[in-house]
């Protein structure tokens, strides 16, 4: 049976059983892992996924089942029980699916988000891949205790059909190949690091040169220790400049709005952060992790303006807390997010910087969602006038999320255009840091 | 015809040369009911059905999973499995022989009937608006979970095993001067549903109200290197982080760990012993057997400061040539196990808690926290204190928030000053994350003062 088919047939079955509407999800996924360590494969995992979900809707009651037994013998039961729980729920008149006008239609360009070759790949190309890779660095340096290089890809396909008015199908693959380096430290320590590096196709994957990024990165961290207190300039490198955006955007989700818990209630169109605060989402560029042509309710993406100039543009409105605010539905989250860049490259910012703090990682912590205030664990390397002073952990960096992107003084060129998410390195002012006495 | 048909899988993995095999296979019945804004008005329901054949060879794992328990789709994923045996396969590889049986497993039956769970909400959310007329939103969720599961191996030992955990969160938002503040508190036990009694539900609600009533009044302090009192219970967290991952033996066979080459040797003072159980009935940690068919209910990770065991699972218990440990976990079936912790938890000490609170004459009290993380190689930590106060001149005065607490473990642990007498092992901390995989754990520890820690 074709896969539309059981789509059909489980609606058929869903509404047969009383259910006003049906939003159905299909999702079939095979996925390998190779992990090398130290020149030697130390594990292979392969893995064949196939699931359905069902979200029900009877009589303003909404239900959300989940299985990975598909074949529809016992589908039927399944689905019985799945609208009695549904049943016993408390209509709620916000739990409705999207405005049918919304759905994506079909007729956009294609994406090329999935290479259809991966399949045909064998485990023994993946094996040496991965081999290679981790070769790079063997003998390299006495320091390295260990160097795990770890393949990994899935490729998904997707099939959505919703009872009223959207049927859809989107597929994606990824390849990732990445080496952590441990290596022997000072008093003790083994510090630990690595470089990783993603695409969507496995032809061509840039191989060379990870493994090394990763074991110089790991070398860089010997000595890292905690520094004095004080307010020092925050250079958030790229590959985890994410983190400290990611409270913006779960400000701006209506379940925050709906729930009392955004420090961005009531913003829309206000000034909330420095002129350099400049985040569009645009799903629509071909071959690029992420691109959607809908989101996981069906609803057509677009290109959004996030933040203009510092000024915040939209909130992240579902269905159901489009009705409860009473504000228009936009879309539930973020598909592929630009970060506006700068002309500075990260060096540039380092010598601009003056006495500053450059983020590497960051180490627990967390943000209050209703005042937006942090603290975050953080490591990475002290600087005064671009030069690297000494390696640095063990110390928070603490603030309100307000006043940080306020303090937002430099935008690098330097987002690796291959992340789900275009974020470049980023400079605030003025940050204060909580370590030792001095 | 069970036994059969999981000996023409193990005889399969086996193909290649590998040195053991093993399979895992389970029925998980998942199921959430939440109440927001008054409506219990969401559900959801998952079932997880599905098996993994691991095969090792030395220190090596060759891992495949299915959802589907016929006799064909195991063999195959075993067949994937053995091929890290590295030799050719067998001519007459054993397996499919025209027989289409499937592994028979008991289904994961719901735990408990929907309209009492949605009875529990409704109470919950009753009860917080009757607490406090500050709290303006209450969202509150009961999760069920029925795994039923199935595991063999080459070396003959077989296991079924029903695993129930339930869990209950109550959220509470409150306004006070155009201010609001969020809240909340949890349980989560491996016990049926009926543990959430009528008092429970109380204790939680009361937990979330008085936890968000007094961020109003909580202040920031300033941050800086400070003397740190863990209070009883919740700061299990601080043995769980600084060093329980530090002790698991993979990170120490490859030598990443910061304990690695250390057994035997003194770490900490001799009034400190610590130790990971898993024999505590109806706690997160509990297991009867782990999941690699090892039975072992307590080890004893340091004793009177002396590093005495790593966690193990099989792989790494051979490496070190000892026993394994009971530890080698997994989160279901889509994973192969690791060393992983189940109840970590330090033991009491002698000194009163009062008696440690009065020795601070400028600290923080910790009384609970979220999101743990450990830096494995350089023995960095971090929690994120939700709740606590200043210590000035002995005393606790203002409640302080937003504070994250960082040290490095086995400097922390040196740094130890006093332990009390109060153990008491925590049961709102549920889930613990490693290499992808979550597992339930849980932590426990008496009152300790930890002379210097960063605070900011």
């Amino acid at each position: 049976m074709m896969e539309e088919d059981i789509l059909h047939e489980v609606m058929r079955m869903a509404q047969a059983e009383g259910c006003n509407d049906v939003k159905i999800v299909l999702s079939e996924k095979t996925a390998d892992d190779i992990t090398v360590l130290s020149g030697k494969v130390d594990k292979m995992q392969h893995a064949t996924i196939r699931s359905l979900s069902l979200n029900l809707f009877i009589d303003g009651r909404d239900g959300y089942f989940y299985t990975n037994r598909v074949s529809l013998q016992g589908m039927r039961d399944f689905i019985r029980k799945a609208v009695e729980a549904t049943r016993m729920l408390e209509s709620d008149i916000a739990q409705t699916l999207p405005d049918p006008a919304r759905y994506y239609r079909g007729g956009g360009v294609d994406l090329r988000t999935a290479d259809p070759l991966l399949p045909a790949v064998t485990p023994q190309e993946k094996t040496r891949l991965a081999l290679a890779c981790n070769q790079e660095i063997a003998g390299k340096h006495p320091a390295l205790i260990s160097a795990d290089t770890r393949y990994s890809d899935h490729y998904s396909r997707l099939w959505y059909l919703v009872s009223n008015g959207f049927e859809g199908f989107e597929q994606n693959s990824s390849v990732s190949l990445t080496t952590i380096c441990t290596v022997d430290g000072v008093g003790g320590q083994h510090p630990m690091d690595g470089w990783g590096e993603s695409r969507i196709c496995f032809a061509g994957f840039p191989w060379e040169g990870i493994s090394r990024k990763g074991l110089d990165r790991t070398l860089r961290k010997i000595g890292q220790h905690p520094i004095a207190s004080g307010h020092y300039q925050l250079l958030v490198e790229s590959p985890v400049a994410d983190h400290l955006l990611q409270p913006m955007l779960a400000a701006l989700s209506g379940q925050a709005l709906q729930q009392q818990m955004s420090f961005l209630a009531n913003c829309q169109g206000q000034q909330v952060g420095s002129p350099l605060l400049d985040l569009v989402d645009d799903p629509l560029i071909p071959g690029t992790r992420g691109a959607s042509y809908f989101d996981y309710d069906g609803v057509a993406l677009e290109r959004r303006s996030i933040f203009s100039k510092g000024r915040l543009c939209t909130y992240f409105i579902d269905t159901p807390n489009s009705h409860r605010l009473g504000m228009p539905a936009t879309t539930q989250c973020a598909h592929h997010l630009i970060f506006t860049p700068g002309t500075d490259t990260l060096d540039d910012l380092l010598c601009k910087a003056g006495d500053a703090i450059l983020v590497t990682d960051f180490n627990g912590g967390n943000c209050d969602p209703s005042t937006g205030n942090f603290s975050y664990g953080i490591e990475g390397f002290h600087y005064k006038d671009g030069i690297c002073v000494e390696p640095v952990s063990g110390i928070n960096v603490t603030g309100n999320m307000l006043h940080l992107w306020r303090h937002l003084v430099g935008v690098a060129n330097d987002a690796d255009p291959w992340n789900v998410d275009l974020i470049p390195s980023l400079l605030f002012e003025d940050i204060s840091f909580g370590g030792t006495a001095g | 015809m069970q036994e059969s048909l999981v000996g023409r899988v193990l005889d399969a993995a086996m193909g290649c040369g590998g040195s053991y095999a093993d399979i895992f296979a389970e029925d998980t019945l998942i199921h959430s009911l939440e109440l927001q804004d008054g409506k219990v008005s969401q559900t959801r329901q998952v079932c997880l059905h599905g098996a993994g054949v691991r095969v090792l060879k030395g220190g090596a794992t060759g891992y495949a999973y299915t959802m589907d328990l016929r006799r064909k789709a195991l063999i195959d994923a075993a067949r994937f499995a053995a091929t890290i045996g590295g030799k050719e396969p067998l001519s007459a590889m054993p397996g499919i022989d025209g027989v289409d049986d499937e592994l028979l497993l008991p289904c994961a039956q719901p735990a408990v009937s929907p309209g009492h769970v949605r009875e529990l909400l409704l109470q919950a959310d009753q009860m917080a608006h009757d607490m406090d007329a500050r709290v303006v939103r209450v969202k509150a969720a009961v999760a069920t979970n029925s795994r039923q599961l199935f595991f063999a191996n080459t070396e003959g030992v077989s296991y079924t095993d029903y695993r129930p955990f339930t869990s209950i969160v109550v959220r509470v938002v409150m306004d006070q001067d155009s201010q609001s503040q969020m809240g909340y508190s949890t349980r989560q036990m491996q016990l049926e549903p009926s543990f959430v009694t009528d008092e429970v539900i109380r204790q939680v609600v009361r937990e979330a109200v008085d936890r968000t009533s007094i961020l109003f009044e909580a202040v920031r302090p300033e941050g800086g290197e400070m003397p740190v009192v863990m209070a009883a219970g919740a700061s299990g967290i601080f043995i769980h982080e600084a060093i329980g991952h530090a002790f698991e033996a993979d990170f120490n066979r490859l030598g990443t760990s910061i304990f690695s080459g250390r057994l035997g040797e003194r770490i900490c003072g001799p009034d400190i012993s610590i130790v990971d159980d898993g024999s505590l009935a109806g706690d997160a940690g509990f297991l009867r057997w782990d999941d690699e068919g090892v039975c072992n209910p307590r080890t004893l990770l340091v004793d009177r400061g002396v590093l005495n065991s790593y966690m193990h699972d099989r792989i790494s218990a051979a490496y070190y040539g000892v026993s394994p440990t009971g530890n080698g976990r997994r989160e279901s079936f889509r994973f192969p196990p690791q060393p992983r912790m189940r109840c970590t938890y330090m033991l009491a000490g002698e000194v009163p808690p009062a008696d440690i609170i009065r020795s601070v004459k400028k600290g923080i009290y910790a009384q609970t926290f979220t999101n743990g993380q450990v830096q494995i190689g350089a023995g960095d930590f971090t929690f994120y204190m939700k709740q606590g106060y200043l210590i000035e001149d002995g005393k606790l005065t203002r409640p302080v928030r937003d504070v994250n607490i960082i040290g490095n473990g086995p400097q922390a642990l040196g740094d130890i000053g006093l332990v009390g007498n109060d153990l008491k092992i925590d049961h709102s901390a549920g889930m613990c994350g490693k290499g992808g995989q979550s597992v339930l754990v849980s932590q426990g520890l008496p009152t300790v003062l930890v002379n210097r820690l960063v605070v900011g």
